[in-house]
């Protein structure tokens, strides 16, 4: 039965289509994802490149002063692109995986943005998180909308009722067919990951899997519920469309303005300002009361004194400090925001498949604002560290020559920040158990009203 | 009589249409979406005018407090640009989202434009902006699919086009009447959703709107109203050419999936891979490498340099450049300053020239779908789009220079050129000058420069309205009853 079901399935025009249409969509998220890792990649290897011959030349125009060499000398970290990020590149593309960082003021060079087309960034791209997001359920919609419905138009689900056993059960396999056709192509669509972007098959990878199976899943709890409400076809695809557009299209975009409203970010220009006010103000004070406070934040750089001239590295430094040590309260304030705008958008996950697939499967590609966030705060600490070994050179006047700039590597962050599997695979299963159990029910209740 | 046939046909439409109890449940959730949009877009624009104007007016005062000082340190000082949301944003956001916010002004570097809301958005960011121009652009497109889905089939389905027709309506009469009368109804969404961004847009001008700026109101509403009549046609010629209501609708279906989730997002996938984008690295390391072959200062041995330093001396008969009766430092600088921005501005330009091509890429990808030339005219109208951007940053560009540069002129001018000793006290000059340098202001691009930008879009607007009007007139001789 099984088999026949699956052929006349299989034979009708508009399901070769709609295969079709989905499987290249999907190849070419793939060849999507290629460009993107390629392009990362190449801008890797650019920085690497260029931060040695930069050192260099600096290094050589510079030679005589260690402060000065540091006002310019730049350097980079890297925030490591997974292969699995091809599959799902989610802020990727807005936010630089790249910071290029010179040992002075930090909050003035934190958040420096990436040259990109905004143009490109409004369109989007087709990654393989839009076609399993958005393309998926539409082809499920167009596979189970009509269902049983037309069977009952046509006239033909009189026989199949008065025939059959087990009606349930036909349903069932009615659905079971089409769905094995879509996890099949999903599957496929996987395994052409683990061949084009060179996926390693670990753990985050098989999550990744599950969490997309347990979305698809999820549209077909909602397409078997439609089913069992006992409508037209055509009501059902309205219903459906309407539905995915909801989840899709209408009430995430309401989701994420009412987040940018709730959690609106002032900080960030007043870190801004703060920190160029902190800076700045201090070239027009004496330096002792200056130094003093570089001094209290560094306890263990007290032993350098203050020379008894005009400018000196010393107090040039101290007073790039202060500019951040000044904005430090804004730049936690803006940190802090982003963090309750990403727990926020979490909680509305939980009650929408759409949003969590997507914020999930961002976490696995190491793609999302945790991500951005994470990094951001790596990229302070990575900064501190350059402060920390480079102070005392400069403050003892460390011959510039004597330095080995070769050895000053760029440095790349690896996010490791756990993940819980329960918070990706537990909602959308409830999801899924109870949209297939309210069909079920609804289904034994009108199975024989014909 | 033969206008009175169409008109007769396009009220019927109107009937069934508000006939239906579903119907007004749509009405209901797009006055519901509309009035959410309107609500939450208006405090989103209150809240960022008022950070912008509050840090932007903070930034010009801490810049007029500073005390008497050496003008180079001020050229550091620098000043910051703010970028302001134009009144109409609050009807199409376009990529406001995606763009920068605060751009800082300093000599000697050209910043990036940083915070943008996108940078800090969630991965909510992906599923794309709610607002009246989304409504009007992707929902009521849709609404009127779903409508207008039976308009001809149904008739077909049940007989009555047979009857109709038999009777001595034409088919030409058939096909206009249906789409007036679907457009009668979508004016009932679009003449609402029009009047509540007007009067978002008059509250966030706070004053009466110039001449520019109504122009390009009512452009807006003429183009919204063309793609609502546009999509109406659509309708009714798929209708009429389909067997059964249920293939139309499906066909409908799969149309406005492909012209507004699909193919957007493909012609920015094909664009950029034709147009590749050099790295941020790359684009620095471009820039000053070429400063360097044109002359860096900061090497002493640097023959431009050298130059300049020896036809000065022979210019004015002194042996030294202390012997100068202009600050010499100051000169050199400005020299500098003009080199690098020279320089910057040309790669700046040939990164404008990449966008260009990727932008005119996707602009040219409006003849396949019109949707894209809508959502282009309407950002370019609104002051959302790429080319409002990039005048923003080129003003902020040659701000950022005429202040550096106003800097070395009262260097040049006033501060000694004898190299003080390391422990004497900086040089400085009265804080009054301070003064003379204007706050930043950012002017928009007039209509005509935007419709420059845009011919594409308008070309492809016109191309689609004439591509239906022979559709329809073809339709009505070819069509067939059964």
């Amino acid at each position: 039965m099984l088999t026949l079901l699956f052929r006349s399935f299989i034979r009708s025009t508009g399901v070769k289509i709609g295969l079709g249409f989905l499987l290249t969509a999907g190849l070419v998220s793939l060849l999507v994802g290629r460009q993107f890792l390629d392009r990362q990649h190449r801008h890797h290897r650019e920085v690497v490149a260029a931060q040695q011959a930069d050192l260099r030349q600096l290094a050589e125009f510079n030679s005589k002063e260690m402060g000065l060499m540091l006002y310019y000398a730049p350097f980079a970290l890297v925030n490591e692109t997974l292969p699995l990020a091809g599959l799902s590149i989610g802020q990727r593309d807005v936010n630089p995986s790249i910071q290029r960082l010179t040992i002075r003021g930090l909050e003035g060079q934190k958040y420096d943005a990436d040259l990109n087309n905004p143009s490109n960034l409004l369109l989007g791209n087709i990654d393989f998180s839009f076609v399993l997001i958005y393309l998926f359920p539409l082809l499920i919609i167009a596979f189970t909308y009509s269902v049983v419905s037309e069977e009952r138009e046509n006239g033909t689900w009189r026989v199949v009722a008065v025939q059959s056993r087990n009606l349930m059960g036909f349903i069932a396999q009615l659905f079971a067919v089409r769905l094995a056709v879509v996890l099949g192509l999903l599957v496929l669509l996987l395994g052409g990951g683990v061949a084009v972007l060179g996926l390693p098959l670990d753990a985050p990878f098989w999550l990744f899997a599950a969490t997309a199976v347990l979305y698809v899943l999820g549209w077909f709890g909602i397409c078997f519920w439609v089913a069992s409400l006992h409508r037209p076809s055509s009501t059902n695809a309205v219903l459906l469309i309407t539905t995915w557009l909801g989840l899709l299209v209408v009430v995430p975009a309401a989701v994420n303005q009412y987040l940018l409203t709730r959690y609106p970010l002032p900080e960030a220009l007043a870190t801004t300002v703060k920190q160029r006010r902190g800076y700045h103000e201090k070239w027009d004070m004496p330096q002792a009361p200056t130094v003093a406070k570089f001094y209290a934040h560094y306890p263990q750089f007290k032993h350098y004194p203050l020379p008894n001239t005009s400018f000196n590295w010393l107090w040039y430094y101290a007073m790039q400090q202060m500019g951040d040590d000044e904005s430090a309260r804004e730049s936690g304030e803006l940190r802090q925001k982003l963090y309750q705008r990403e727990a926020a958008s979490r909680q509305f996950g939980l009650w929408l498949p759409s949003v969590h697939a997507q914020l999930r499967l961002n976490d696995l590609a190491r793609s999302g604002l945790g991500n951005q966030v994470r990094f951001l705060d790596e990229t302070t600490r990575f900064h501190e560290r350059l402060r920390l070994y480079f102070y005392p050179k400069i403050f003892e006047e460390y011959p510039v020559k004597a330095e080995n700039w070769d050895q000053h590597f760029v440095e790349t962050f690896a996010d490791r920040s756990p993940i819980r599997v329960a918070d990706f695979l537990l909602p959308p299963l409830l999801f899924a158990l109870l949209l297939a159990g309210l069909g079920w029910l609804n289904f034994r209740r009108h199975l024989y009203h014909l | 009589m033969r206008f009175n046939n169409q008109r007769l046909i396009a009220r019927h439409i109107r009937h069934t249409v508000f006939r239906d109890r579903a119907v007004w449940g749509l009405w209901l959730l797009m006055a519901l979406g509309a009035g959410y949009a309107a609500t939450v877009g208006w405090v989103a624009f209150q809240q960022q005018r008022t950070t912008q104007v509050h840090y932007q007016q903070e930034a010009r005062r801490d810049w007029l407090g500073n005390p008497d000082k050496h003008p180079h340190r001020m050229a550091h000082y620098g000043h910051f640009a703010f970028r302001s949301r134009s009144p109409l944003s609050l009807f199409d956001g376009g990529m406001d989202r995606f763009l920068g916010n605060a751009l800082y002004l300093e000599a000697h570097k050209q910043n990036t434009v940083n915070f943008s809301e996108a940078g800090f958005s969630t991965g909510l960011l992906r599923f794309g902006d709610l607002s009246l121009a989304m409504l009007l652009q992707v929902l009521l497109p849709l609404l009127i699919f779903f409508l207008g889905a039976g308009s001809v089939a149904t008739d077909r389905e049940n007989g009555t086009l047979k009857l109709l027709l038999s009777q001595g309506v034409s088919w030409s009469e058939v096909l206009v009447g249906k789409s007036t009368g679907l457009f009668a109804v979508g004016l009932t969404l679009y003449g609402p959703l029009l009047a509540l961004a007007g009067g978002l847009w008059l509250a966030a001008l706070g004053g009466a709107p110039t001449a520019d700026e109504t122009l390009r109101f009512v452009l807006l509403a003429l183009f919204y109203g063309l793609y609502l009549g546009l999509c109406c046609v659509v309708a009714v010629l798929v209708s009429a050419v389909s067997r059964t209501t249920k293939t139309a609708l499906v066909a409908l279906i799969g149309w406005w999936l492909m012209l507004t989730m699909v193919l957007p997002r493909a012609s920015q996938a094909l664009g950029t891979y034709v147009y590749a984008l050099p790295s941020k690295t790359a684009f620095q390391s471009a820039v000053q490498a070429d400063i360097s072959r044109e002359g860096n200062s900061h090497n002493p041995d640097d023959p431009h340099y050298a130059a300049l330093k020896d036809s000065l001396l022979r210019a004015y008969h002194v042996a030294s450049t202390e012997q100068l009766p202009f600050n010499y430092g100051g000169y050199v600088m400005a020299e500098g300053e003009k080199i690098s921005a020279a320089v910057y501005n040309k790669h700046y330009h040939l990164l404008l020239a990449r966008f260009g091509q990727q932008n005119q890429f996707a602009r040219t990808m409006a003849f396949l779908n019109p949707y894209l030339a809508l959502k282009n005219l309407s950002m370019a109208l609104a002051g959302t789009d790429f080319l409002a951007y990039s005048r923003f940053q080129q003003q902020a560009e040659t701000y950022r220079y005429a202040l550096a540069q106003q800097m070395n002129a009262l260097q040049i001018q006033y501060i000694p050129n004898q190299k003080r000793g390391p422990t004497e006290k900086d040089h400085a000059i009265d804080r009054k000058y301070w003064q003379d340098v204007p706050d930043f202001q950012y002017r928009a691009p007039s209509v005509a420069e935007v419709f420059r930008a845009e011919w594409v879009s308008v070309a492809a607007f016109g191309f689609w309205l004439l591509l239906l009007f022979f559709l329809v007139r073809g339709a009505a001789h070819r069509l067939s009853v059964l």
